[in-house]
Order: C-alpha cells, then sequence, then structure tokens
C-alpha cells in the first residue's frame, strides 16, 4: 500500500491525537467503529458560544484512518457547532488522496463527529460522556 | 539501495546470496566459464555435467538422500506442485485421496485445491493452537485410496516444526506416500530423508542464501511419479529442459555451506534474543509451538495495535505481516486462522525471520524500534475496545 505524503505526515505526527478533560465546559465525546474494516474511533469536541473551540481524537485503524481522524479533526476546529453535521468527506479525500477502497474508514469518521453533534444538541440520550 | 538501508528480518521470504555462492555461480556463466548445456556430449557439456552432478551430491548429502534421488526444479512451488500431480498422476487408475493441513504453504494448497477440481478427494488433518499435526488424526484419515500425504517440515509462517518421523512411520505402515516440503527447514534443521522414510521431499535454494528459480525435489528409490511437464528427458525426465547450470551450481554450493549443527543454534541464538526483547511488550504473544519451532522464525502478535499501521510505522524493518492489506479488509493469514487467531490479532501479527548475516545489534535495534512504535499507537488507541486487543 502507497500512502501520500499528507497521510504519512499526519500518520508520523499524530496531530490532534489525545483527549478534552471532560469536566471542562462544553466537552462531549462521539464514537464510531467498524470491526469488519478494522475500524475505531472517538472525537472529543468542546463548544464555547457555538463554535468547536477544541478537537481531539482516538483511533484504530491504519494510516489512512490515523490521517483521516488527524484532518477531520483540523477541518472541524473553529467552525461553527453545526459543522459538525457538514464534514466535507470529498475534501478529505482529496487531501489525503485516499484510494477509494478506503473511503468507508472515512465514513465512519464522519459518524463520530456526527455522534458528538447529537450529544451536543440532546439526539442522544445515552449522555455526554461528562 | 534501499536494501542496505533497511534492517532485514524477512530470511524466511528470501536470503541475501551468500558471496560464495555467487562465485560458484560466476564460474558457469561468461565465455571462459563452464557455460555449454550439460547434455552435450563434447567436452565443455561433460564439464557441465560434473558442475550439475556435484551439486546434486551437494544437495542430497545435506537431506540424507542418494544423488540419484534429486530432481532439479526451478524452486519448491514447481517441487510441491510435481509431487502432489505426478504422486496422483502415477496411480491415476485409481480415485484418489490426498490428506494435508490448512497451514501449508499455498503452493500445496492451491495445488491440492486443483486437483480436488479434477475429482480427488481432499482431507485436511487436524492441527492443535501450535500447528502440529494431530498423528491421532492422521491415523484415522488414512484410507485405502489415500495416494499421499502432504506436511510441510517447518511451517513459513509460525516455525512450527512437524515430527515428520512419526508422520513417516504412519504413512509407512499404511503404503501411503509422505511428501515433505522442506522450504523453510533445508540446511536449518537436520534432515534424514533416509531414516524418516520421507518418500518426496520439496527444496528450495533461496532460503538458504542461494539463487532464486532453483530448487529441488527428492523422490525416494522405486517411488513413481509422472511427470507434469514433457520435453525431453533431463531429470530422469520428470524434469525436462535445458538444466540451469548456474542456478543449479549455485544451490548446491548454498547447500554445502549451509550446517544444520553450526547455523542451527545460533540462528535459535537470534530469535531467542528477539523474543526476549519482544516479550517485555505488554501482550505480545508468540504463535507456535516454542519447542518445536525452525530456528529462524519468530512470529509474534501484538494486541492493540493495527497490524497495516504497525507495518508502515515499522517500514524501515524488513518484516512480514501476518495479513495481505490489498484492499479495505485485509485478509488474515490462513496460518494464523488455522492456529485459532481472531483476524484482528492475525492482523497485529509480525513475522520475524533471522539469517545467517544478521547480527545481535540488528536485534537489539528491532526490538527498540518495534516496543517505540506499539506504544506511540497503543497511545492513540487509549479507550479502544476489547476488539482491538483481542
Amino acid at each position: 500500500m502507497d500512502y501520500g505524503s499528507e497521510v504519512v505526515r499526519r500518520f508520523e505526527t499524530g496531530q490532534g491525537a489525545g483527549r478534552l478533560a471532560m469536566d471542562a465546559p462544553g466537552v462531549v465525546y462521539g464514537e464510531a467503529e467498524d470491526r469488519a474494516l478494522n475500524v475505531w474511533v472517538r472525537f472529543y469536541v468542546q463548544v464555547l458560544d457555538g463554535r468547536v473551540a477544541a478537537v481531539r481524537f482516538r483511533v484504530f485503524g491504519c494510516p489512512h484512518t490515523v490521517a483521516a481522524a488527524s484532518w477531520a479533526a483540523e477541518w472541524i476546529e473553529g467552525r461553527d457547532v453545526q459543522s459538525l453535521t457538514e464534514l466535507d468527506v470529498q475534501a478529505g479525500v482529496r487531501a489525503l488522496a485516499m484510494p477509494v477502497e478506503k473511503v468507508g474508514k472515512l465514513l465512519r469518521i464522519e459518524d463520530a463527529v456526527i455522534a458528538c453533534w447529537r450529544k451536543l444538541t440532546g439526539q442522544d440520550r445515552a449522555g455526554n460522556g461528562s | 539501495m534501499m536494501a542496505n538501508k533497511q534492517l532485514y528480518l524477512d530470511n524466511a521470504a528470501t536470503t541475501a546470496v551468500d558471496p560464495a555462492v555467487i562465485e560458484a555461480m560466476l564460474e558457469c556463466l561468461g565465455p571462459e566459464a563452464t557455460y555449454a548445456n550439460p547434455s552435450s556430449s563434447h567436452a565443455a557439456g561433460v564439464e557441465a555435467r560434473r558442475k550439475v552432478e556435484r551439486a546434486r551430491n551437494q544437495v542430497a548429502a545435506r537431506i540424507g538422500a542418494q544423488p540419484d534421488e534429486i530432481v532439479f526444479t526451478s524452486g519448491a512451488t514447481e517441487s510441491n506442485n510435481l509431487a502432489l500431480q505426478g504422486a496422483v498422476k502415477a496411480r491415476a487408475a485409481v480415485p484418489s485421496h490426498i490428506l494435508t493441513t490448512r497451514i501449508e504453504h499455498k503452493s500445496v494448497l492451491d495445488t491440492v485445491a486443483a486437483l480436488a477440481r479434477r475429482g480427488v478427494d481432499v482431507g485436511y488433518l487436524e492441527c492443535d493452537s501450535q500447528g502440529r499435526v494431530s498423528l491421532d488424526d492422521l491415523a484415522a484419515s488414512l484410507t485405502e485410496r489415500t495416494a499421499v500425504v502432504s506436511v510441510m517440515h517447518a511451517n513459513n509462517e509460525i516455525g512450527v516444526v512437524q515430527d515428520v518421523a512419526a508422520i513417516a512411520r504412519l504413512c509407512r505402515e499404511r503404503g501411503v506416500l509422505l511428501h515433505m516440503d522442506a522450504a523453510q527447514s533445508a540446511g536449518k534443521l537436520p534432515i534424514d530423508v533416509e531414516g524418516w522414510q520421507v518418500d518426496l521431499c520439496s527444496l528450495t535454494a533461496h532460503k538458504l542464501h542461494g539463487p532464486k528459480g532453483v530448487g529441488a525435489l527428492y523422490v525416494r528409490r522405486g517411488v513413481t511419479i509422472a511427470p507434469t511437464l514433457y520435453g525431453g528427458a533431463q531429470e530422469r525426465g520428470l524434469r525436462p529442459g535445458t538444466l540451469a547450470v548456474h542456478q543449479i551450481a549455485g544451490m548446491g554450493q548454498a547447500y554445502e555451506l549451509a550446517d544444520p549443527a553450526h547455523d542451527g543454534p545460533r540462528l535459535a541464538g537470534l530469535r531467542d534474543r528477539l523474543w526476549a526483547g519482544l516479550s517485555g511488550v505488554a501482550g505480545a504473544r508468540r504463535n507456535g509451538s516454542t519447542t518445536h519451532c525452525a530456528p529462524h522464525i519468530l512470529s509474534v502478535s501484538l494486541p492493540g495495535v493495527d497490524g497495516e499501521s504497525l507495518r508502515f510505522a515499522l517500514r524501515d524493518i524488513a518484516v512480514s505481516a501476518g495479513s495481505a492489506c490489498a484492499s479495505d479488509v485485509p485478509e488474515p493469514s490462513h496460518v494464523l486462522s488455522g492456529i485459532g487467531l481472531s483476524d484482528t490479532l492475525a492482523q497485529g501479527t509480525l513475522r520475524f525471520s533471522v539469517g545467517r548475516f544478521t547480527s545481535a545489534d540488528d536485534i537489539d535495534t528491532a526490538v527498540e524500534r518495534v516496543r517505540a512504535e506499539v506504544e506511540r499507537l497503543r497511545a492513540l488507541a487509549v479507550s479502544a475496545p476489547a476488539w482491538c486487543s483481542s
């Protein structure tokens, strides 16, 4: 498998990886997984005054998955909360030169980000994890 | 030269050609060398024939065979094909039955699958969690129609070594041929085809510092197999075509150089040093038998890390994977699945294999690199669900 330079950079630096303190204001996390694809991802987001103030992630998966999580974290940070439902997957595919057979993994990352939005908007009654 | 920059721990895949082997091969190449066709009757041909026969002696001596029992081929894949197809073909009058295991090399599994499509019954012997063949299952599975049993001496992925002598005894009692794939074990473990009463034995050169593209099939005297290729009387008619003298001379030299009594303990020492280091990585699991193991192979599963990520992170070290990752869904190794590993664990498995040119420093470097990358990747996946680690 060949990896583009952006995938290599994000995989090696793990840019954006980590967690946010759950007792900080406006912090929730959302998860998604697909065992068949060997992917698990958790996003932590902090929303203050309607904007995504901070994003971190945890991830298990291939280099494309790690890079995609890193890219998504960067894409989300600083945008308004509604952007959590509008992750530009195609932009991610282009930025990471992601092969078509790996796009399913980026969709799981999108699912995790949307899970954050659901918790923030109360559409997920399972709680916000705080 | 990428290969020189990499730490090479993939000697079960192939090895560097030994300089003494290169020298032996060069003696058969070039206008001043012994390049003639060994089937020719002129002096140059006779000289080439001498090279071939010397190599035949060298190979035979390494496995306890007689020289006239060695048939040169293009490698172990061809040898496995010739042994199995040839054994069935020679018994064409009787509907055949073959026994093998699910952890054989693809060149055996695909060959028996092809034979199955032609009506041959194929049975798969049970292996335990370490990959050892069940002798009870073998005894119960042999039938009057069984033409051949095919078992590899040392497994190429997990290194488990079968009790070939015991398997051969059972086969002989029932009048069934035993084929042994010794591609991984030749030159690293003692082999005694005569003493063990093995009937067919596949060999290769490139796994023990010989050239690629040459191998041999041992065919015990009195055992009849049919050729699969036609077009000449070379190699007793079993393998027609002009003999590749330089390849064969290289193989002979490689088999003479390889000394299980010396190389085996040295390789095992390096393997054990590697495991001593990697066993310190939390959760690391060694696959296969620790007591019946080829000296050069170590298969280690590292739970909690994605296999593709681990291999990419360790791309400066040449090791093999526990899966083939050509798509979004990696296909786990049939050997690791065969001994009961989950798909996730199989994908997080690395096969290290040491060779003549591996040093203790190489091992220590590899241990440090693996430790560091496993820690880094596990840190990315803190809080991941249990399936990522099991």
